[in-house]
């Protein structure tokens, strides 16, 4: 169990690259770091999950809806981020579902957590 | 309520960076990496690993019968050396799960029976039992200590994992793992 160092952390870009920070940002950049690409949607996923957990507690959204509403707004927007936005080869990474599949559940527990505590903090009490 | 929730957020994090902070690294240290024979048989299976490594490089495709018996008898003493090994750890690996276990069953006797957070959706009907754990009524949005923590682990502890580098690689936990949980060379 080998494991490359630096890979699995963010902001550890290649020197020959700009920053993985830029290259996130960037419409169509190069990822030559299989590694690197999964980190970002992985760290996504997880922003996407607590803004979307704050906010369907500060409005607050409730039921079911919130919860298929969230899966909808997570696996969408980072679909769109990887196939318009990065326009990756899904392929290379084992097809979209793989890159759907990367780190959700805990987005799943991060957005759970975030809408739970706001909602009962500002509606409860 | 509030508090409470807040609280075991804080828990949370905690026993998270607990796991995988320093004070289980220097326990696992005090426990096993210190031990004589911990570090005697971590030499050994390197020098051997070395060893038969070299051997096989130097020989190449034209093994007589000889040496190829004698590279196999290494390998099996390689091999009985990683046992004893993986033994060592998994000791330890027991105490940290009992110092755990004795915490959250230390936290579960405290907020027995009380609301500390309100869901904002019903829980399906298999999770009833856990969101509803040692509550009385049938408000199921009323929401039990356990449920929260496990929701607040979930998500805490593999990020931090992941933050400071500790999480298996994708394609090694593709390939299984092992069940003695993360390499050695991090315990440094």
């Amino acid at each position: 169990m080998s494991r490359v160092k630096g890979t699995d952390r963010l902001g550890n870009g290649n020197k020959s690259e700009p920053s993985i920070w830029i290259r996130a940002i960037t419409a169509n950049s190069e990822w030559t770091d299989k590694e690197e690409f999964l980190d970002v949607i992985y760290w996504a996923r997880q922003v996407i999950g607590i803004i979307v957990g704050i906010a369907w507690g500060l409005i607050p959204l409730k039921g079911f809806l919130g919860l298929l509403l969230f899966v909808l707004v997570n696996a969408g927007s980072l679909y769109l981020y990887f196939s318009s936005f990065q326009q990756v080869d899904e392929e290379e990474f084992g097809g979209a579902w793989e890159l759907t599949k990367e780190g959700f559940m805990t987005s799943f527990a991060g957005f759970l957590v975030t809408w739970i505590i706001i909602y009962s903090g500002l509606h409860y009490d | 309520m509030w508090a409470d929730t807040v609280l075991i957020l804080f828990i949370s994090i905690c026993t998270a960076l607990l796991g995988e902070g320093k004070e289980v690294k220097w326990l696992t240290w005090l426990m096993v990496y210190r031990t004589e024979k911990y570090q005697k048989l971590k030499a050994e299976v390197e020098k051997q690993s070395k060893k038969l490594e070299k051997r096989k490089e130097a020989h190449g495709d034209s093994l007589d019968k000889q040496q190829k018996k004698k590279i196999e008898r290494e390998e099996e003493r390689l091999k009985n050396n990683n046992r004893d090994l993986s033994l060592v750890k998994m000791k330890s690996m027991f105490a940290i799960g009992f110092a755990f276990t004795a915490l959250l069953s230390m936290f579960n006797s405290i907020f027995d029976g009380r609301i500390v957070a309100r869901l904002p959706f019903v829980p399906i009907s298999w999770i009833q039992g856990l969101s509803h754990r040692n509550l009385l009524g049938d408000d199921y949005t009323e929401c039990s200590f356990i449920f929260l923590y496990i929701l607040c682990t979930m998500s805490i502890r593999q990020n931090i994992q992941k933050l400071l580098g500790f999480a298996p690689s994708r394609t090694a936990s593709k390939q299984g793992g092992s069940i003695f949980g993360p390499p050695p060379q991090q315990f440094k």
